[in-house]
């Protein structure tokens, strides 16, 4: 019992220490706990008007509604630390407790108690409480009620650990982890635009897919609601039943601590570490095929970024943002204009804000170590930009070939890329002044130097450098829209080549600036980059 | 006490002049006015305690960290001034080993080759020589993010081989590797070392540096306490004739390893 009083405490001290020896942890939580606050209060409010009401209008959808509820908010919450990322790159805290002589049971439990104390599941209590309020018809039946209630908030918290096991011990699989990153980036932009799709007509399809499982009553299998089942029979003054699904929680969250012991035990002894992944050998050679230092270094980030699971899913996702925007802007003002399809093309040129040499982390040593002048550094890190870019800007004139007159595409296009030049060329010197280095992989993702007011201030600077590049390209941008304004398409053949000719001009004093710059800065930039990744 | 009282002359036969070489984090001296000269062809050690400044010496001979003071010339080029020919002349083995880990060891190899301004096709030739000699042929096609610590080592190591270095910088190069890599590497070392080149070594391990190093210099708290051939040592310090380098290098820091037993213990 000492060692799991200290196990909790020791816990509790350290996330009390964390916040105050992080101020942005301390800011972000005192934003938080009112908002927290007022959700927790709002969703009392709404659970106890949502039960009376299912009450007296349907007493018989109860059980199925509240189980549906109850399994949707344990699977999400099971599955949340998969979304945020956090369960690939954050070593599960008993990992590092498993060389004391501790029983297992009592490590579960310790984590289990520990998990007590985060403003998630205190903010769920008073839901609980009103949620079990609105099920009891009287006063003697509320203990019991609230008793189902917690016993299924305790098994929400066991089935998370358990889960969370899991993840941690596949992500030691290298190709394992890659495909999660790589599906769970696709699944975050699927629900970023999900508002949207079911303001669409969506919302419809979701709730004949909820009636019908409600209907089927499969989600009486869900142990995510026993307890609530528990709750409502208590609720009914129906003892049996009561005793009945109770019994059946209090099995399901003893079957889920023990199902973590295990886990811990097995990934303790490397059985859940799924050996190394080692990939076949390439049967294709592995020469650089692009020439020069310029070609093996951008050969080399685009292999890198293929290979790469999150790099990769932005690739998809640059393609399929454009097709997002164009969707909504043919399904809002029924087509899409010749002023809006420039610039569009602007914005997807001007968005080149590529922190380069902050993502490199501890790879700049080794890059930097190389002899290459340093303007060819920087004009590959450029071209991997663009090459990165160049499937989202081809969709976006394929689709805009589709809905705007085609004969605006090659001033859609020059704007695109004058834009892109002198994004890139700014961007430049953002990477050597102010580099935001990206955690090590492994590491949390939302953790180091990318964190806090760090964050916001590269924020800032993103827009600010968005901004600058949007009045520096005016004048090429212009000069791609003027036939357009003066109605003389023929006057294309010589804008256009004049705005490339001017960007391209800016963009080499804009580079040739940059590289000595670099020259001038790079022990302090190394110093730096190498410091914080 | 810093053996060099006088500064040393950069001279046509040395590889490495360090001058009065200084690094101040946050006002401390990390390293503090240190100075050595390494000749061309030698074995050079490098040694000192956990936090005596090795790897900060090292990163600053490399031109990865800016001196706070001081002055470096590899080969006679001065470092600061002409940092990109210092890197073409120089090959590192860092002891972190920040390889691009979504390349395959031989695209890596690959890479660092036309980085250098290698031709493909002697970067081809030099890559297969050196995937074979260092027994990394089987794993030439997986990612190195699949590799164990000692095959990151090897390839590390490949890769600063590759243009032919004329000074190798070697922090730790032995660590993570297994007893028969390790004699590969270590002969190998040697080898180049009666071509000509010249080791920059770091090492724990001291019967690994006394076997490795023609001349060593001890590092410690920042300033540099000894250099110069064992044997110059131990005359210069009086310690005894057949005294092993652990023996001087533990009197040099003012290592005190007696210690009481802990009375719980036995």
């Amino acid at each position: 019992m000492d060692r799991l009083i200290a196990l909790i405490v020791t816990r509790w001290r350290m996330e009390l220490r964390t916040m105050r020896r992080a101020r942005e942890r301390a800011v972000g939580l005192a934003l938080l706990l009112p908002g927290l606050l007022f959700s927790s209060l709002l969703g009392a409010v709404l659970a106890y008007g949502g039960v009376r009401a299912v009450k007296a209008h349907d007493p018989d959808l109860l059980l199925p509604l509240l189980s549906l509820v109850a399994t949707g908010v344990g699977l999400s919450w099971v599955l949340s630390p998969l979304l945020t990322g956090v369960a690939f790159s954050e070593s599960h805290d008993v990992s590092r407790l498993l060389h004391f002589p501790l029983p297992l049971p009592t490590l579960v439990v310790a984590s289990l108690v520990g998990n007590l104390l985060q403003p998630m599941v205190l903010a769920a209590l008073p839901i609980l409480v009103s949620l079990s309020l609105a099920l009891s018809r009287n006063l003697f039946a509320l203990p019991f009620a609230l008793a189902g209630s917690l016993l299924s908030l305790a098994f929400l918290l066991a089935a998370a650990q358990a889960g969370a096991l899991v993840l941690h011990g596949l992500s030691r699989q290298r190709r394992f982890q890659d495909l999660a990153v790589f599906v769970v980036i696709g699944f975050g932009f699927v629900m970023s635009v999900l508002p949207v799709l079911l303001l669409s007509g969506g919302a419809r399809v979701l709730g004949t897919i909820a009636r019908g499982l409600a209907a089927g009553n499969l989600v009486a299998l869900s142990p995510f609601a026993w307890g609530l089942r528990a709750a409502v029979h208590a609720g009914r003054g129906d003892a049996l039943g009561f005793t009945g699904w109770a019994t059946a929680e209090a099995a399901a969250i003893v079957a889920a601590g023990g199902l973590s012991a295990r886990l811990i035990e097995r990934i303790h002894r490397g059985e859940l570490e799924l050996g190394r992944g080692g990939a076949a050998a390439a049967s294709t050679p592995a020469v650089m095929a692009l020439p020069g230092q310029v070609g093996a270094l951008l050969e080399k980030d685009l292999r890198v970024a293929w290979r790469d699971p999150a790099t990769k899913a932005t690739l998809f996702l640059s393609c399929a943002t454009p097709l997002f925007w164009l969707l909504v802007f043919t399904r809002t003002s029924g087509g899409l204009s010749a002023g809006g399809l420039l610039v569009l093309s602007m914005l997807v040129g001007a968005s080149a804000f590529g922190n380069a040499f902050g993502l490199e982390g501890r790879g700049l040593g080794l890059l930097l170590g190389f002899p290459a002048p340093r303007w060819r550094v920087l004009l590959a890190k450029n071209l991997t930009g663009f090459a990165l870019r160049l499937p989202g800007l081809l969709t976006l004139l394929v689709m805009g070939s589709l809905l705007a007159p085609p004969v605006l595409l090659p001033a859609a296009a020059t704007i695109a890329v004058c834009t892109f030049l002198i994004a890139a060329g700014g961007d430049n010197y953002a990477s050597i002044l102010f580099p935001i280095v990206a955690p090590r992989p492994g590491r949390n993702p939302y953790g180091g130097p990318a964190a806090g007011s760090r964050g916001l201030a590269a924020a800032a600077l993103g827009a600010l450098f968005f901004a600058g590049t949007l009045v520096l390209a005016s004048p090429f941008v212009f000069l791609g829209w003027l036939p357009m304004l003066l109605e003389r398409p023929s006057l294309w053949l010589l804008s256009l080549p004049l705005a490339l000719a001017g960007a391209a001009a800016m963009y080499a004093m804009l580079v040739a600036g940059a590289a000595r710059l670099l020259a001038r800065r790079e022990p302090e930039l190394l110093e730096r980059v190498l410091s914080e990744a | 006490m810093n053996v060099f009282a006088r500064p040393a002359p950069e001279g046509a036969g040395d590889a490495i002049v360090v001058r009065g070489l200084t690094k101040l984090f946050g006002g401390r001296p990390a390293v503090d006015h240190v100075s050595f000269r390494v000749a061309r062809g030698r074995f050079f050690g490098f040694l000192g305690p956990n936090g005596a400044g090795k790897s900060t010496t090292i990163k600053m001979l490399t031109g990865l960290l800016r001196p706070t003071e001081g002055e470096v010339f590899i080969e006679g080029h001065p470092l600061e001034r002409e940092l990109l020919a210092v890197k073409r002349l120089i090959g590192i083995l860092p002891e972190e080993l920040p390889l691009y880990e979504r390349l395959t060891g031989e695209e890596y190899l690959h890479f660092a080759g036309r980085m250098y301004g290698l031709s493909r096709e002697e970067t081809r030739r030099r890559t297969d020589e050196l995937l074979a000699f260092l027994s990394l042929e089987e794993e030439r096609g997986k990612l190195i993010v699949d590799y164990s610590q000692g095959m990151r080592k090897k390839t590390a190591l490949a890769a600063a081989l590759i243009h032919s270095p004329r000074v190798l910088f070697l922090d730790e190069p032995l660590n993570g590797i297994d007893p028969v890599s390790g004699r590969v590497v270590t002969d190998l070392l040697r080898r180049l070392a009666q071509k000509g080149v010249t080791m920059f070594f770091t090492s724990h391990v001291l019967d690994v540096a006394e076997r490795l190093c023609d001349e060593v210099a001890i590092i410690d708290r920042g300033r540099l306490v000894a250099q110069g051939t064992l044997a110059q040592i131990r005359a210069q310090r009086e310690v005894a004739q057949d005294a092993s380098l652990e023996d001087v290098f533990l009197k040099l820091v003012a290592a005190d390893v007696k210690r009481q037993d802990l009375s719980w213990i036995g």
